[in-house]
């Protein structure tokens, strides 16, 4: 069973293409996609032994091996970070200090809490499900968002923002990768083969998406219809566009579906430096070597 | 310029048809554009009227039910807080929240993580309506950490009672349901106003979906219902409901006036737009839904609203369109009917000018301009007739009259003498050239013995009458000179003579003169007539005597000129002296004294024929304006 780590969106197109295309089915794998609920998180899953491999963030994955659950990186999606905030008043985020700021409480966003501490902006944070609701209705001063898809929620909830209401984490020293497929190490000790075989039929599912965008929308609403999610074609055709664009190395612009060391690096440092991590996270506690 | 086609410009009927139809068409375009205008205007604000009136009861209507949610809340609110020491009262209060209000589909209470602390982190009595079944139960759990959610989040950080967006429904069986519900939830507060947690209660809204979708107030329209992030909580395309907002598609087809719509409709405003929505030109009207920050629209395609115009429009052009062309054919059919006499009199008066004038004009009893027309024709053919008649009869009488006037020319001529004497010593030439057919002048001679009677006369006046008068006077005198008279005595007789029963009172100048050919002595009487000219000088005279023919019984005086011979004597008329130049100069006496000194040797014709080419000359052309006679006398010695 796999799981990503959000409900059935083009974030996770890759893994539809390989299933849908039989990339699975060619290597011999039998895959299960299961998507969490908005409060059945992805690391719940992992925990309870539910999930044989999910997606994760990157910095959400070194919590949890802080935590105490080795986990494995098999394959590594993202390779920029796609978080931004986005300010409701018409403001610069950076100038609203102590201000509440919507974060998902299924437990990504680690990188704005440092940025938070860092720039010590000391942000109220709030703990939000899903959706945009609560910044709409104005019960925030700026939310976190995902790139791909809660700043397309916003625009499509009729706002119109400046680049002045927008912080892009990547611009500002906080560029670390985001989504990769997970396991518990003693999973991948046991089913090595297997774990390498899923990886390489995901990264092949990807490329096909990366080269086939119409079919793959089609295969990403089709996934959407069956899981009832509230979205539509159009907000999909963006997140896939958006998620394509994240997983383009900035320097070399090859998709490359690695680990960078340098940002493993980073994050660790930062999260460390902000006390979400006991002790640094190793990019060899990360790979598969 | 534009030009006409052949087939109009050379038909009077359907010019006048073709200008009529023009006229009409102008008219009628003018007229009906004015009656469209002034429709489409009324047309669109009754739309505007009565979609407005079905969206405010559609509004009225669900705002009435969700007052009473938000009664319900306020009646449930203040029981939470005087029980606050006794949490498992909430679920009384809960339920019965539910009980007074059957329309509710749920309410909870609850409270902020480890508010009750014997609780744990989650506290949250929540009953809901099963099919009509109350249950309670206790909402929060590690699956579903109620304080993570919008509608308890909501108050918390507005402070104040709120509207959630619609949403599923928690149902503690399947976590989600497919029921769209909506919470209106009220922060609640301690002593110190301190929040500690959340009092929401839900109601289905699928009989909201389902009270303004039956909101049709066209057969095409179709209503809507977004939340304040622009999602559709009610459309007509279920494809829409929940997954689309306002301003999705714009997100890919930027559209400027949807967009504007969208913004008014979460502003709260009430209004109408006129736009393209969804692929048809539409009217939407839209309004707030109380405090929801929700908003309701209409949307009426153009088509619909206009349908009944559009489609009596279009039978009003068709029927002018057609009512033209028929009234195009039909005044081409009467006019040319009514000018069909014309065509006619045209063609006949076409064969009448070519000269057939028995052709008979076409007589249909009509009084109007045609008609008159044809009447006028009518005459003017018969006047035309008689004076072609008269014209032939005037010919031939004027033929005949310029035939006599030559004969009577011919016999006036005949009366002078185109012989002259041979006589010894005696040279002497004549001649007389008429103005017209005949002439008033006169000259004559006659000898007898050794004696030349001799005349030259001018009649008064011209033509017919002029020449019987100086016939007349011919005649009088060779009878007189044949007598052996003086000329006194001969001017006396010729006088009386012609004097007496002279009721046109026409009268002759006369020179009579006698000439002795022996002894060369010259007695004449001049009767008013010119002075000859006698050896290159005007004759002087002691009496110039009356014309003959004035006055009965005068007595005329001759004189006498001793001898003449080797001298050249020119009698003359004053068709000499007043010979007209195309300037109107005169001949003048001058220059006949002129021409006169250079001929001294010559003959007497030779001087007639040298003064009928000099005063020729000077007439150079123009016609005599006067009879002119010249006679010459020269007695050798």
């Amino acid at each position: 069973m796999f799981t990503p780590q959000w409900t059935a969106q083009a974030q996770f197109a890759g893994y539809y293409v390989a299933q849908e295309k039989g990339f699975y089915d060619e290597v011999g794998l039998e895959v299960e996609i299961v998507h969490p609920t908005s409060t059945l998180t992805a690391m719940t899953r992992i925990r309870n032994n539910e999930s044989h491999a999910t997606t994760l963030q990157l910095s959400q994955a070194m919590e949890i091996i802080d935590r105490g659950i080795p986990l494995v990186n098999i394959l590594q999606t993202s390779m920029n970070n796609s978080m931004v905030l986005v300010s409701r008043r018409g403001k610069s985020p950076l100038s609203q200090r102590r201000e509440r700021v919507g974060i998902w409480s299924a437990g990504f966003g680690q990188i704005a809490r440092c940025m938070s501490i860092k720039e010590g902006l000391d942000y109220d944070w709030v703990p939000f499900a899903s959706n945009v609701d609560l910044y709409v209705k104005g019960a925030l001063d700026a939310m976190l968002a995902m790139s791909y898809n809660e700043y397309y929620q916003i625009l499509q909830a009729g706002f119109e923002l400046t680049e002045k209401e927008i912080y892009r984490f990547c611009d500002y020293g906080y560029n670390v990768q985001e989504d990769g497929v997970y396991m518990t190490r003693s999973y991948y000790r046991n089913h090595k083969a297997a774990a390498d075989k899923f990886a390489a039929a995901s990264r092949k599912g990807w490329q096909w998406a990366a080269e086939n965008p119409e079919e793959t929308l089609d295969i990403v609403m089709k996934v959407v219809e069956e899981n009832h999610i509230a979205t539509n074609r159009i907000m999909q055709k963006l997140m896939l566009e958006e998620v394509l664009r994240m997983q383009e190395d900035k320097s070399s612009g090859q998709r490359e579906f690695r680990l960078n060391p340098d940002m493993v690096k980073l994050a660790s440092d930062l999260m460390l430096e902000c006390g979400m991590l006991r002790r640094e996270v190793t990019y060899e506690q990360l790979t598969t070597e | 310029m534009f030009k006409l086609p052949r087939y109009i410009r050379n038909s009077l009927s359907r010019k006048l048809s073709l200008l009529i139809a023009v006229f009409a068409a102008i008219i009628f375009s003018a007229s009906l554009g004015f009656m469209f205008t002034q429709s489409l205007k009324t047309v669109r604000n009754e739309a505007i009227s009565r979609a407005t009136q079905v969206l405010d009861n559609t509004v009225l209507r669900v705002n009435t039910i969700l007052q009473r949610v938000e009664i319900a809340a306020d009646n449930t609110d203040w029981l939470v807080m005087r029980h606050l020491d006794t949490p498992d009262s909430l679920f009384v209060y809960s339920r019965q929240a539910l009980q007074h209000n059957p329309g509710l589909s749920g309410c909870s209470i609850s409270f902020e993580p480890y508010y009750f602390r014997e609780r744990g982190l989650y506290f949250s009595a929540f009953a809901m309506n099963d099919n009509g079944v109350i249950r309670t139960t206790q909402k929060g759990n590690s699956l579903y950490e109620y304080f993570y959610m919008d509608w308890y989040l909501l108050p918390k950080m507005l402070d104040r009672a709120v509207w959630t967006e619609p949403y599923f429904d928690y149902n503690p069986r399947n976590i989600y349901s497919k029921e769209m519900i909506a919470s209106y939830c009220k922060p609640l507060k301690d002593e110190f106003g301190m929040f500690m947690g959340t009092l929401s209660v839900d109601i289905s809204l699928s009989w909201l979906s389902e009270t303004i979708s039956s909101v049709k107030p066209y057969p095409n329209s179709y209503s809507i219902m977004i939340g304040e992030g622009g999602t559709f909580f009610v459309h007509p395309d279920q494809s829409k409901l929940l997954y689309q907002t306002i301003f999705t598609e714009t997100l890919e087809h930027p559209d400027p006036d949807l967009t504007e719509l969208g913004h008014a409709m979460l502003r709260g405003e009430e209004g109408m737009r006129k736009i393209v929505f969804e692929g048809t030109n539409d009217y939407v009207f839209f309004k707030p839904l109380g405090n929801t920050g929700w908003s309701v629209a209409i949307v009426c395609p153009e088509s619909d609203i206009f349908s009944g115009y559009t489609r009596l429009r279009r039978i009003v052009v068709t029927i002018v369109i057609l009512g033209l062309i028929l009234m195009l054919f039909i005044f081409i059919r009467i006019v040319g009917r009514e000018l069909e006499p014309l065509k006619k009199l045209a063609s006949q008066t076409g064969t009448i000018a070519e000269g057939h004038f028995d052709q008979t004009l076409p007589d249909d009893g009509r009084t109007d301009e045609i008609g008159q027309l044809t009447k006028s024709f009518g005459n003017m053919q018969q006047s035309l007739i008689n004076y072609i008649e008269e014209l032939k009869e005037t010919t031939a009488l004027t033929a005949s009259f310029e035939n006599e006037l030559k004969v009577a020319s011919d016999i006036q001529m005949s009366m002078l003498p185109r012989v002259f004497p041979d006589y010894k010593g005696l040279d002497l030439y004549a001649s007389m050239t008429p103005a017209k057919e005949v002439g008033g002048d006169l000259y004559s001679y006659v000898m007898n013995d050794d004696k030349l009677y001799f005349c030259v006369g001018d009649v008064s006046g011209k033509g017919v009458p002029a020449s019987l008068f100086m016939a007349q006077s011919a005649q009088l005198f060779r009878v007189l000179a044949a007598e052996g008279m003086s000329p006194a005595r001969i001017a006396t007789y010729m006088n009386n003579e012609l004097s007496d029963n002279n009721d046109t009172s026409m009268f002759v100048t006369m020179f009579i003169g006698l000439l002795y050919t022996t002894t060369g002595e010259l007695e004449f009487c001049n009767c008013g007539h010119n002075s000859p000219v006698l050896d290159g000088q005007f004759v002087e005279m002691q009496h110039t005597n009356l014309p003959l023919g004035l006055v009965n019984d005068y007595s005329f005086e001759s004189e006498t000129i001793a001898d003449i011979h080797g001298k050249t004597m020119l009698v003359y008329t004053d068709g000499l002296n007043e010979a007209e130049s195309p300037a109107k100069e005169l001949f003048g006496d001058e220059h006949i004294l002129q021409q006169m000194a250079s001929m001294k040797d010559m003959s007497s014709r030779q001087v007639i024929d040298k003064i009928s080419a000099a005063v020729e000359k000077h007439r150079a052309g123009t016609d005599p304006n006067d009879d002119m006679t010249l006679m010459c006398i020269i007695l050798h010695p």
